[in-house]
């Protein structure tokens, strides 16, 4: 059975699967869905659910409906630029510090420990009240910050391959650098870069949620969820339920996120448990089996 | 350099959110913590004013934070020459008289006699002259520019013969809390501790201050009034985010607080008592004629006619607030009834007037620069993109260098007023009014007739009049559009007395806590 069917198998990563694409469409067809300009403000202020207004109107008399759907790109594309910067600035490096000499290692594993040292959160908003209130420079740095994690499961996974028989017998027969990481070791790092790709998106919505909430990264009158989230709170007074719908959307999205992560660790566990019950040729690592799962 | 201005308090949401949190927590968690070390809030009596505040100092010291809303705090621990009554008067505060020459350029004020600052010092007149002196040299003075009409002070013993530059019958009104709460000139000479550890001679000393955060007062049993303060202690603490206030006050966290107009109907249904302190609120949309392309009438009267007020009052103020089209809400002394309506909403003349410019509906693009959040210019991005002008907001946490060098061509501000009529109307038309983004441009008439209005003496019949005047004057200016007035709102625990109507000031003479 293919990876992919067999994560649709499971339902936590079929409803993880779901949500996010739901998520992506929201994304991508948001503003169109949206019934209302999201922008155009009314004299009918704080308005309860509706049939003209499903979700009620703000402060200003907007329709939260169609800012909730809107302001899903702003989100989504945050996350998603987290999450792509973590990867190339931690699995390339990853990768290559196992190949290219202990210099590079050396100083690739201090840069990591110092990344980790940096609280995320904090950092981006030290960014932008250096570079501008904008959240693209926010996101890449946080992606920065994030990259040890990718930085850690590359180079352990390719740690792994890099010592086995057959990437050696590889290198014997002069195969290139490039070459062994194309056809060895990218696939054995593909499974734990897949989980740390969909934890990492998870952490992308808290954080762009997070910065929007504070008022971080956008201009008015541009919608976020985290934004919509801030505002709502300053009128529970009035709409108390008013905070439900972009809290269930931001942690709906994270919880598929997460969801997705587990589904996929599942997967993988089971493909290199089912190799393992292979016959192991005698005097094999423990790393092996996965280095011969194909 | 930052004037005597007023920090806006409606943008503060963002700041106050990250620590909204925390502020949840600590209340949360400060009974279980006080109860542990067995000196629970009850145990201060029950004579403690609890105030949770938006505006709490940045700056303990007087001279540094200006004329700004944190001035109410201030009061606490500094007095000053004079107060204001519930009319708005100047009447005796450590000054228990004063009297002017026959000319009315110099005037003489006798300071009470055996008091002291809480540092020991002597209250007297050296003391007086210390602080003016202070008050137009110090090089982070917020307050130099209100003091103009001061030339020099003279201490005689108790008697501080203030000599005056011009005829000018404002100075009790402007050497009250707002301008001149004076300090102990010993611990003035080191105003960076001054800054953060306040030595006045005030109703109340200061016990302990977290900067930021919370500052604990006690009763000053050397203050002039001592024997109608009947509050024992006072915490003072920074509110956090405005949602959360009504719930502090609900548990007793708090007994008092300045509240959102948003969060008055919760407070009323929590059972508080929420009123409204008159004052003198005026918020503005703040334009720089030596910019572009304010530089052109025809845009600024474009921006006067697009600007529908009543929509500000309607989604901000929840019915508490006014619109305004001058520096201080309708029924103010100073509020002329004829230049009311000048430029009312007229999106099609606004229109016309873009098209003569030369702008095409959607060519005209402005940047409005705020320091923080603000539905406010949300609505008026809204109100200027109905007459075709492009507004993209920008938030500038720096937002106060740029504004107050004059560096921006478009912006907001709001006052809570002054004191004295006269400085709030130079604040915004003057030609080095802190408050006039179009510095040093002054409207043609407004010299003269500010001045009348310094050389009338406040009983003087022709008063009001004069005063108007001078506002008529001021509201030729191109550089200012006045918005509307939001109110001081507060809410308290009924155990809290009345407080005196003393407008735009929190005066705690005879307020009792908890019937002490």
């Amino acid at each position: 059975m293919s990876v992919h069917r067999r994560l649709w198998s499971l339902a936590s990563g079929r409803s993880a699967l779901i949500v996010l694409a739901l998520v992506a469409l929201l994304a991508l067809l948001g503003p169109l869905l949206a019934p209302q300009d999201p922008l155009a403000q009314s004299g009918n202020t704080l308005a309860g659910p509706s049939g003209a207004h499903w979700l009620g109107t703000d402060y200003l008399g907007r329709d939260v409906f169609s800012r909730l759907l809107d302001g899903s790109r702003v989100s989504v594309l945050g996350a998603l630029e987290v999450t792509l910067t973590a990867l190339v600035t931690g699995a390339v490096p990853g990768i290559l510090s196992v190949h290219l000499g202990r210099v590079f290692e050396w100083v690739t594993l201090r840069l990591t420990d110092t990344l980790v040292a940096l609280p995320f959160l904090l950092f981006a908003v030290a960014v932008i009240a250096l570079l501008g209130n904008g959240l693209t420079q926010a996101m890449l740095v946080t992606g920065v910050l994030v990259s040890p994690l990718f930085y850690r499961v590359s180079r352990a996974a390719t740690l792994a391959v890099a010592r086995s028989p057959y990437v050696e017998a590889a290198l014997l027969s002069g195969a290139s650098l490039g070459w062994i990481v194309r056809h060895h070791v990218w696939t054995k790092v593909l499974p734990p870069l897949a989980i740390a790709l969909a934890q990492t998106l998870g952490t992308g919505f808290v954080i762009v949620s997070s910065l929007t909430f504070l008022g971080i990264g956008v201009q008015p009158p541009e919608p976020t969820w985290g934004g919509l989230l801030a505002s709502d709170l300053g009128y529970l007074g009035h709409q108390p339920w008013a905070p439900v719908p972009p809290a269930l959307l931001i942690t709906g999205t994270v919880l598929a996120a997460n969801l997705l992560a587990d589904a996929i660790r599942d997967v993988s566990g089971e493909a290199g448990h089912s190799v393992a019950r292979r016959p192991a040729p005698p005097g094999k690592t423990p790393a092996a089996p996965a280095g011969g799962a194909r | 350099m930052p004037g005597p201005v007023t920090p806006r308090r409606r943008p503060r949401r963002p700041a106050v959110r990250a620590t909204a949190l925390g502020a949840a927590l600590a209340a949360l968690l400060a009974p279980s913590l006080t109860a542990c070390g067995g000196n629970s809030s009850g145990a201060a009596g029950n004579s403690t004013l609890k105030w949770a505040t938006s505006s709490f100092p940045a700056h303990w010291d007087p001279v540094v934070g200006g004329s700004g809303a944190q001035f109410r705090a201030l009061a606490l621990t500094y007095a000053s020459l004079t107060r204001v009554n519930e009319k708005g008067d100047a009447v005796p505060d450590l000054a228990e008289s004063w009297k002017y020459n026959a000319e009315g350029d110099q005037v003489t004020f006798r300071v009470r006699s055996g008091l002291k600052f809480s540092d020991g010092e002597p209250v007297n007149a050296a003391a007086v002259k210390a602080a003016v002196e202070r008050a137009k040299k110090q090089k982070n003075s917020a307050l130099f520019g209100d003091l103009t009409s001061i030339r020099s002070v003279e201490a005689k013993g108790q008697d501080a013969v203030v000599h005056l530059t011009q005829v000018d019958y404002q100075i009790p009104q402007l050497l009250g809390e707002r301008v001149l709460q004076i300090a102990s000139p010993k611990a003035a000479r080191k105003p960076a501790a001054l800054d953060q550890n306040p030595v006045g001679a005030g109703p109340f000393t200061v016990t302990q201050v977290i900067p930021g955060t919370k500052a604990v007062l006690k009763k000053n049993p050397d203050y002039w009034d001592a024997k109608n303060i009947h509050i024992d202690k006072v915490e003072l603490t920074s509110a956090p985010d405005a949602s959360t206030v009504v719930s502090g006050l609900r548990t007793g966290v708090y007994n008092f607080a300045d509240i959102d107009p948003r969060q008055a109907g919760e407070a009323k249904k929590a059972g508080l008592d929420v009123f409204v302190q008159p004052g003198y609120n005026a918020a503005n949309i703040s334009l720089n004629v030596n910019k572009a392309p304010f530089d052109d009438d025809k845009v600024v009267d474009a921006v006067r006619y697009a600007v529908n007020r009543e929509e500000f009052v309607d989604k901000l103020t929840f019915g508490y607030g006014k619109s305004t089209d001058q520096p201080f809400p309708p029924g103010y002394i100073a509020y002329d009834p004829g230049s009311a309506e000048k430029y009312p909403y007229d999106p099609a003349a606004s229109r016309k007037l873009l098209a003569k410019a030369g702008y095409q509906p959607g060519e005209l693009k402005l940047k409005l620069v705020i320091p923080a959040e603000d539905p406010a210019a949300e609505i008026v991005q809204s109100q200027l993109a109905k007459v075709g002008i492009k507004v993209t907001i920008k938030i500038d946490k720096n937002w106060a260098t740029p504004f107050f060098a004059k560096d921006l061509a478009f912006s907001l501000y709001s006052t809570t007023g002054r004191d004295s009529a006269v400085q709030t109307l130079t604040a915004h038309f003057g030609p080095d009014g802190p408050l006039n983004l179009s510095s040093p441009y002054q409207p043609s008439g407004f010299p003269r007739a500010v001045a009348e209005a310094r050389r009338t003496p406040i009983d003087d019949p022709r008063y009001a009049a004069k005063l108007r005047a001078a506002t008529r004057a001021g509201l030729d200016t191109k550089a200012l559009v006045f918005t509307y007035s939001s109110p001081n709102l507060f809410a308290k625990s009924s155990r809290i007395s009345a407080l005196p109507k003393n407008p735009a000031h929190l005066n705690w003479t005879g307020v009792t806590v908890g019937g002490s």
